[in-house]
């Protein structure tokens, strides 16, 4: 009897310290390894969004310094030809996507769905080409301005899929996806609702959601360069 | 000394059925840490790059303003100098608009039926959508500008874009990174196999000239649109 509960007691101890040394081993190997590379990697990444910020906010200040100058020298030198021409831009930019606006419209709002059910996974959540479509739909139907999560659609806007996230316009966004169109808001209303597309995203629980609304403000598109520079390569052709 | 025996027995095993809990609980937690921290690293990484790109570009508007600024507090610039650059500003906004014809050097597709199936709006959408991933500064369809409201459907058996009916064989020309372009057409299982598949005849073309013409003054329409000021 003693012999035995000896030799359960001697098995049980190793067991004991063969855990004990497993479980240290495991917090020492894990901790480090990945905990650190991608903490660190966001750290980073949130400094150069908070630079961004502030970067955003120096280029806002200074353009409207500039705007006040520009303006400054139409009115004190009552320089015709300078106010002739601010208008002019004013109106070309508003053309170019270059400037916010504001109307009436649509916001559709597109999410995940909630859970994944027996199909395929890649039929729960959004990709880029549903998306897409719904883009070509508001611009069939007369949409004058269209915004992807506050990214404004210009020409080379295509919103990417990246995992469960999407780029548009350089800068990326998780779902929901919040797509604004002004326009006439019954036809563009009626426009997304009757695409068969949308039918079918509804059918896998992928919420989407039209609204009619009075009052919609469109960004204008961010750009990062200079507008000539952003047109290297091109030259008029008269 | 048997109740003593019994009790430490007791505790050995308690300490190590909470041990053996502990360590099922921490590995299973570590696979799903793991699985979470590698899927968020590349994407971590990718986002960084954008956003110090940005970054790097902002900076450089900034100072550019900057010294657009200074210049003209100090008053260093004329009448005509200052003429000049709102009028190049103006040219560069109507030429991102697509308001203006614009030469440069890419690539010429063209694209017709061969067997059975006729080239389709959303045929054309896909390749256009390829292209503007691909940092494209114009594109057109059968000489029709496509600018950022541009729509492409379907008319019967042809397309319509921008309003007007279009014939095959359909031509699209793209003015940017020709290679970058036609790289991102030819991927495995991108547009052009794609294509193939449907029998389309199709022809790729780099080309140093390409001339894209612009779009109707008329067709870029604002009148629902309110300036914001900011």
């Amino acid at each position: 009897m003693s012999k035995g509960l000896r030799a359960i007691t001697f098995i049980l101890f190793f067991i004991f310290g063969l855990l004990i040394n497993l479980q240290f081993k495991g917090i020492i190997m894990a901790e480090p390894k990945n905990g650190a590379t991608a903490k660190e990697l966001a750290a980073q990444l949130e400094l150069e969004k908070r630079e961004n910020e502030k970067l955003m906010e120096q280029l806002t200040n200074i353009e409207a310094e500039r705007e006040m100058l520009w303006r400054n020298i139409g009115d004190n030198l009552n320089n015709q030809e300078i106010n002739e021409l601010l208008k002019k831009r004013d109106y070309e930019f508003l053309r170019a996507g270059l400037v916010t606006v504001s109307g009436r419209g649509v916001v559709i709002t597109m999410e995940d769905a909630p859970a994944v059910g027996e199909l395929d996974i890649e039929e729960y959540i959004i990709h880029d080409n549903n998306v897409n479509d719904i883009l070509d739909e508001l611009k069939v139907n007369g949409a004058q301005a269209i915004s992807v999560n506050g990214e404004r659609v210009v020409l080379t806007t295509k919103p990417v899929c990246a995992g469960p996230t999407i780029i548009v316009n350089e800068s990326r966004y998780p779902p929901p996806y919040v797509i604004k169109a002004i326009g006439d808001p019954d036809v563009l209303y009626d426009a997304i609702e009757n695409m068969p597309q949308v039918a079918f995203m509804r059918l896998t629980n992928i919420r989407i959601d039209v609204e009619k609304q009075e009052e919609i403000t469109i960004n204008r598109y961010r750009m990062y360069s200079t507008l000539e520079n952003s047109l290297k390569g091109l030259e008029v052709v008269n | 000394m048997k109740t003593f025996k019994t009790i430490s027995l007791t505790a050995v095993c308690l300490v190590l059925g909470i041990i053996v809990a502990w360590q099922y609980r921490s590995v299973k937690m570590n696979q799903v840490l793991a699985q979470y921290e590698k899927k968020n690293v590349s994407e971590i990484i990718e986002e960084l790059l954008i956003e110090k790109n940005n970054n790097e570009n902002l900076k450089q508007r900034i100072q550019e303003l900057q010294k657009e600024v200074d210049t003209f507090k100090a008053g260093e610039t004329g009448v005509r100098e200052n003429v000049e650059a709102l009028e190049r500003s103006v040219l560069a906004a109507r030429v991102k608009a697509g308001l203006e014809t614009v030469k440069g050097a890419g690539l010429i597709i063209t694209i017709e039926a061969g067997g059975l199936k006729t080239v389709e709006d959303r045929h054309i959408e896909e390749l256009i959508n390829e292209l503007k991933a691909s940092d494209v500064q114009a594109i057109s369809v059968n000489d029709e500008r496509i600018v950022a409201m541009s729509e492409i459907r379907k008319a019967g058996d042809y397309i319509m874009v921008n309003g007007n009916q279009l014939v095959p064989p359909y031509t699209i020309k793209a003015i940017g990174q020709a290679d970058n372009m036609e790289r991102s057409l030819r991927l495995l299982g991108g547009v052009l196999e794609k294509f193939q598949y449907f029998e389309f005849k199709t022809t790729l073309k780099k080309e140093e000239n390409v001339v894209i013409p612009a779009i109707r003054e008329e067709y870029i329409k604002t009148d629902m649109l309110t300036p914001v000021v900011q």
